[in-house]
């Protein structure tokens, strides 16, 4: 029996649509930690995982871990079905055909139940080892946000080169090229503003702006970004969420070819 | 081989091993014996310079052991063994021999003596052979040495010496043997009876003349089959060969009945191939009369106990003639069938390749009235061929006919899994419906020179 209360429903809207997008069906592995999902895109070099754990529901009880197979998308119409500051209340059996969601708004005393038909999904997990990364970068993430769709006009590649000097993103495109650098900076009345580059060595690596736009759309989840480079393994774009919870993107970088 | 004179041989157990094997007095109980005694019935009349010689087989030009008798003149050995799924052994007790043979046979005491000091604590054979002699046409010895090894070779007139000394090169103990002239006379008379033969002033000369050679050996046929085919050789060349396909197919035991004489057929033209085979060597020939033989064979064995062998060989005949359900086929086609199936028997056993051809060209050919026409048993049997081919093509149709039925079944799996294949598609597109766009565009993007993410991570 699954029985999670969400207080605000806006996070779970919000963390479905930054995955939606990336891949269609995948399951919610709850257990008494919380509710966690891993899953790859269609061609298997982008991985979103997302963690959100107990502290963050109240209250939180999940007697045995449950998968639940969700076809994203209808789990977007549903979702959609509630207000921003709903409280989402997640409802499973212990052998689920279907999860519950309910929503009830706290001003209108208006509660909708609905439920989404469960799926038998095949999933390779991945184990994802603790990296050293070489370099390090936090950064707004509306700014991170800002560079991709600005770079994604002129190129579908962006190289990340972090240097003493700073982060660059350069593209290379047939219009012409683009590069954005950024310094490291601190802003002490908007702390969410600052710029933090940890770099033990210099690190260059090129990646699929589309997928890096895609990564974006967690965006509003965070004021921060961090992204984690490291030569010849994947990029880690995460975005921290309340209570140790988080939503991490991996993507594989470009090797070789092009440049 | 001719069932001829086996019943002139009588209870006669007696003769038995010494004889060939004149060795070993057995006072004690050697672990077994390197060179094992066997069992031969001889005729009881033979004369004590009776030989056993090694002569070249007619058929296959190979050293063979012919027993030959100065008085009666030659005799083959009909190897009688037990089959191998149900090995025996021969328990040869002198006691109980000696005192039937009291009864039966008094003379020749001193080969009695003999036997009983040698042989007088019994004797076990491992292997449960009966060698028994049946009497052999000399013809056939003759055969390869008359018929010119060119067949084309226009044979010329040569006198019985150039003949007879063409035998001995071949097989020197023939030499020997017709040093006796009886043996000599013997061997003459049966040159004369299928040669053409002139009188060139003191001497005889002769040439083979096929049409005899074909007229003796139609004779032999003929009696061969006057007492009725051994059962086994009757059930397999003539009741299959002339079974008429069952006409209903719907029933699965009827196509399988028709499917088996279908494969008989097949069968027809090779007997003589078969019986090639067969005739091999003396032994192997009489290892398929024996087979023939298998209901005789036990009641050989059981000659142990002094049984006459007569009793066994006609027993044999009485049984297999009850035994013979009615053959369907028209009046003479199982007579000339039998003929041709002892005459190829005959043929395949004792004569050489070359000679063998030779005789079934010149009865296929041969006008000469009285040889039998085998004209309308090859209409019959091949009448019958098509029956069965008929038989054959309906039995496939029906068999598509069922097969098609079982198809049937595996239509509604067929079925299964196109609906199975359909559903799956469906939901493939349902699912593609369900995709988001930002999916179907990721699709789209070149991920070229992107490794897969589990090559970095190792599954869990």
């Amino acid at each position: 029996m699954l029985e999670a209360r969400l207080e605000q429903a806006n996070l779970f809207k919000k963390v479905v649509d930054a995955i939606k997008d990336l891949v269609q069906d995948c399951n919610f592995d709850c257990n008494d930690s919380g509710i966690a999902l891993q899953a790859m895109d269609n061609s298997h070099v982008a991985l979103v995982s997302m963690m959100l754990r107990s502290e963050s529901f109240a209250p939180f009880r999940c007697d045995r871990n449950i998968a639940l197979g969700i076809n994203l998308t209808s789990l977007t119409k549903v979702l959609k079905c509630a207000q921003s500051d709903d409280i989402l209340t997640l409802k499973a059996e212990d052998a689920p055909d279907v999860v519950e969601l309910v929503f009830e708004s706290a001003e209108s005393d208006r509660i909708s139940e609905y439920s989404i038909k469960l799926m038998d999904i095949d999933q390779e997990h991945l184990g994802i080892p603790e990296t050293d990364y070489g370099a390090t970068i936090s950064m707004p993430a509306a700014e991170f946000q800002r560079i991709c769709r600005d770079l994604i006009a002129l190129s579908e590649s962006v190289s990340i080169e972090c240097s003493k000097e700073g982060v660059k993103f350069a593209c290379q495109g047939d219009i012409g090229s683009g590069a954005v650098t950024l310094r490291q900076h601190t802003n002490v009345d908007k702390p969410e503003m600052n710029v933090e580059i940890n770099m033990s060595e210099p690190v260059s690596l090129t990646f699929s702006l589309k997928y890096l736009v895609n990564f974006c759309k967690a965006s509003g989840l965070s004021n921060q970004v961090r992204l984690c480079l490291s030569n010849e393994v994947p990029l880690l774009v995460e975005y921290s969420l309340a209570n140790n919870s988080h939503l991490r993107f991996y993507l594989a970088p470009k090797i070789g070819d092009e440049e | 081989m001719p069932p001829k004179p086996r019943s002139k041989q009588s209870a006669k157990t007696t003769s038995a091993a010494p004889d060939a094997e004149p060795s070993a007095p057995a006072k004690t109980l050697p672990p077994s014996d390197a060179n094992p005694r066997k069992l031969f019935i001889l005729p009881k009349d033979a004369t004590p310079d009776a030989r056993i010689v090694t002569l070249s087989n007619p058929a296959t030009r190979t050293p063979n052991r012919y027993f030959h008798c100065p008085k009666h003149g030659f005799y083959e050995f009909t190897k009688i063994a037990a089959p191998k799924k149900s090995p025996r052994s021969w328990l040869i007790a002198d006691q109980g021999v000696g005192k039937n043979e009291e009864g039966v046979k008094k003379g020749d005491s001193q080969e009695e003596s003999t036997r009983s000091s040698s042989s007088s604590s019994g004797y076990i054979a491992k292997a449960a052979d009966l060698f028994i002699a049946t009497p052999f046409d000399p013809l056939f010895f003759l055969l390869p040495v008359l018929q010119p090894k060119d067949a084309k070779a226009k044979s010329l007139f040569l006198a019985s010496d150039d003949y007879l000394d063409a035998m001995g090169e071949t097989s020197p103990h023939m030499r020997h043997l017709f040093q006796t002239p009886i043996t000599r006379t013997l061997l003459e008379r049966r040159m004369a009876d299928i040669c053409d033969h002139v009188s060139a002033g003191q001497e005889k000369m002769y040439r083979i003349n096929h049409d005899k050679v074909l007229a003796e050996f139609l004779h032999k046929a003929e009696r061969m089959i006057a007492n009725g085919l051994p059962a086994s050789m009757e059930e397999k060349f003539v009741r299959t060969a002339l079974q008429k396909p069952v006409t209903s197919v719907k029933e699965e035991t009827d196509i399988s009945r028709v499917e088996a004489p279908v494969e008989k057929s097949g069968a027809e033209p090779m007997i003589l191939a078969d019986a090639a085979d067969v005739a091999e060597s003396q032994s192997s020939a009489a290892e398929t009369s024996q087979d023939s033989q298998s209901s005789f064979d036990s009641t050989a064995t059981a000659s142990t106990a002094a049984t006459s062998i007569s009793i066994a060989a006609s027993s044999e005949i009485t049984l297999s003639s009850p035994k013979i359900p009615i053959i369907d086929a028209p009046e003479g086609i199982p007579h000339l069938l039998r003929l041709r199936t002892a005459l190829t028997f005959l043929t395949s056993s004792y004569l050489p390749p070359t000679l063998r051809t030779l005789i079934t060209t010149t009865l296929t050919s041969s006008t000469t009235p009285n040889i039998p026409s085998f004209a309308p048993l090859n209409a019959h049997l091949a009448a019958l061929a098509t029956l069965r081919a008929e038989q054959a093509a309906l039995r496939s149709i029906s068999d598509n006919i069922s097969r098609k039925r079982a198809h049937a079944d595996d239509d509604d799996e067929v079925a299964e899994a196109r609906a199975e294949k359909k559903r799956r598609k469906e939901e493939e597109d349902k699912k593609k419906r369900n995709e988001s766009r930002a999916v179907k565009q990721l699709k789209k993007v070149d991920t070229s020179g992107m490794k897969k993410l589990s090559s970095f991570f190792t599954k869990k």
